[in-house]
């Protein structure tokens, strides 16, 4: 009886699985064919691979600038965020003052503030710092990120018991030892985690680079691909191909980090 | 002396979130509370006090209306939708069977990528021209002519949506399947052994073990709904007409590009207005709700 009801749930399951990836299947197969061909059937395979838009792709689009002014923003974002959002979350663990649990509520109270509504003059202000189209002026403006991190951090460091941080008191360690050598190495796992759903947020983001980056030589990967529409409007496949490269780190991404992304999704929520 | 110390460490500490709690946070909310109600254009020295005329326009101004109607629809459906499937979709992904690990993996990766890339590929997927493959499919099968997925007001905001269903279905029945791994399989057992139906069991120990899940779950629908900009402003810009504008792009296109700064305050004071009074409302029928059955 049970296996079999296995083996019908599969049935269903697999090809329902497939419907879903379909999308993905066209734009990567279609990359690999002429536009003539794939005119002519959009969602067979090529008798044989072309390979032709991947090289022009290559040639005409600056993307080993956009990757690497992604990286840059990304991994300077993550870090800013991390060390601000658990430096805030060993400063709020250690203190009994009734400052720092007001500043705690106000934290929740920010955590709740939907970006857009302070967009306007977050622009005007890098505007007059000179901020605006520049990588800087973007990792400053994640680093707002560091908000969430801190919920993320200090939910997981109640869970370090308190004999820890005295015992390393006694023996003559100042704050800023404990939280070095000894906090930050016991917290690793929700680093990890944190770090991993904030940058599937910094790398995908497409509103801030969209604001607040103009010039063609500083734009991350997911605006080069939105202005590369204007430019292939015709050349349809090799808009697709662009976006196949560009989706190809996300990819290798999910499947080195689908442990992390889950548990990030599940611990994030229900905060 | 030490006690003094360790207070000095704890605002060092503290410092940097301080920080940006202030720069983006206090200050700019304080700014688009105070431009809301003046006529600030972003450039010149002053600006004058309008009172509410900026909140009035925000509901007669076409766009600004269009704007405030489709992100209203978009984020109830695509809560109801997603909601919809996704739980029964995390009952059967919890089930054992061959292929389940690559069928979970299919269902929760469209979430992973960028939705501004994924709606200009659908932008393709959906075109009436020779690249849009549902449209020569429907063709070759059913002789259907080129539907116009994009361009009439209806099928565009159905397009965004169901786009925003395929993008998003995986993501949070992942989410109330680790709700669901934490149930007890001796509820089920027990259960089993008193004569109970599987669908009885689905009403009387899934659904109300599940209520926990879907207060997240939807939260997070009901507040990314009204947030979202991505991806229909990659499918469709927000057209055709303000059919599928959402408030985020007005919020942008009056700020930044047409210097309509107080403007745009006001529909981003509003925007905060709205978000705060779903996330009050969902947290007390979520209370309630949960309070019903434990």
């Amino acid at each position: 009886m049970k296996p079999r009801r296995g083996i019908a749930t599969s049935l269903v399951m697999v090809p329902l699985g497939c419907l879903i990836a379909v999308p993905f299947y066209y734009i990567v197969v279609n990359t690999f064919k002429t536009q003539a061909q794939t005119t002519q059937s959009p969602l067979g395979l090529p008798q044989r691979p072309y390979f032709g838009n991947y090289s022009a792709v290559f040639h005409n689009t600056p993307l080993v600038t956009s990757f690497l002014n992604t990286l840059y923003v990304t991994a300077l974002s993550i870090a800013v965020m991390l060390i601000v959002g658990s430096m805030a979350a060993f400063g709020i663990i250690l203190s009994k003052g009734w400052l720092t649990k007001g500043l705690g509520v106000v934290l929740i109270v920010a955590f709740l503030v939907p970006g857009q509504s302070t967009l306007i003059p977050v622009y005007q202000m890098l505007v007059k710092v000179h901020l605006v189209d520049s990588l800087t002026g973007l990792v400053f403006v994640y680093s707002a990120g560091a908000i969430f991190c801190y919920f993320l951090i200090v939910g997981y460091m109640r869970t370090v018991p308190s004999e820890i941080i005295e015992a390393a008191r006694i023996d003559g360690a100042g704050p800023f030892r404990i939280f070095w050598s000894l906090m930050l190495p016991l917290i690793r796992p929700i680093l990890v985690t944190v770090g991993v759903f904030q940058t599937m947020w910094v790398w995908n983001d497409f509103i801030t680079p969209n604001v607040f980056i103009s010039s063609p030589g500083k734009q991350t990967l997911v605006l080069q691909v939105y202005t590369a529409i204007g430019q292939f409007t015709t050349d349809w496949p090799a808009f697709i191909t662009l976006s196949v490269i560009v989706l190809t780190p996300t990819v290798i991404f999910f499947i080195l980090m689908q442990r992390h992304i889950v548990s990030g999704l599940v611990k994030g929520s229900i905060k | 002396m030490d006690r003094l110390r360790e207070r000095g460490a704890i605002s060092l500490f503290l410092l940097p979130i301080a920080a940006v709690l202030v720069l983006l946070f206090l200050i700019p909310l304080a700014q688009s509370v105070y431009y809301s109600f003046t006529d600030y254009d972003g450039y010149s020295a002053t600006a004058h006090y309008v009172g509410l005329r900026n909140y009035a326009t925000a509901f007669t101004d076409s766009s600004m209306f269009g704007s405030l109607t489709f992100t209203m629809i978009y984020a109830v459906s695509t809560t109801l939708v997603i909601t919809v499937l996704a739980i029964p979709l995390a009952v059967v992904l919890n089930r054992r069977f061959a292929g389940r690990n690559f069928v979970r993996s299919v269902f929760f990766f469209p979430a992973v990528p960028s939705a501004a890339i994924l709606g200009l590929v659908w932008t393709f997927i959906l075109n009436p021209l020779g690249s849009g493959v549902v449209n020569s499919v429907l063709h070759a099968i059913a002789g259907i002519g080129p539907v116009p997925w994009l361009s009439d007001d209806r099928l565009a905001q159905m397009s965004v949506i169901g786009v925003a269903v395929w993008a998003g279905t995986g993501w949070h029945a992942v989410l109330y399947l680790a709700y669901l791994q934490s149930i007890p399989a001796e509820y089920y057992e027990v259960a089993t052994i008193d004569g109970a139906s599987s669908a009885q069991m689905f009403r009387s120990i899934t659904l109300p073990l599940l209520t926990p899940a879907m207060t997240v779950s939807t939260l997070l629908l009901l507040t990314g709904g009204l947030k979202v900009y991505d991806l229909p402003f990659t499918l469709t810009k927000g057209g055709p007409g303000f059919a599928t504008h959402t408030i985020t792009q007005s919020i942008i296109e009056n700020g930044i590009a047409q210097g309509r700064v107080g403007q745009a305050s006001a529909l981003a004071v509003l925007f905060l207005i709205v978000v705060g009074l779903v996330v009050l409302a969902q947290l007390f029928i979520a209370r309630r709700v949960e309070g019903r059955y434990s």
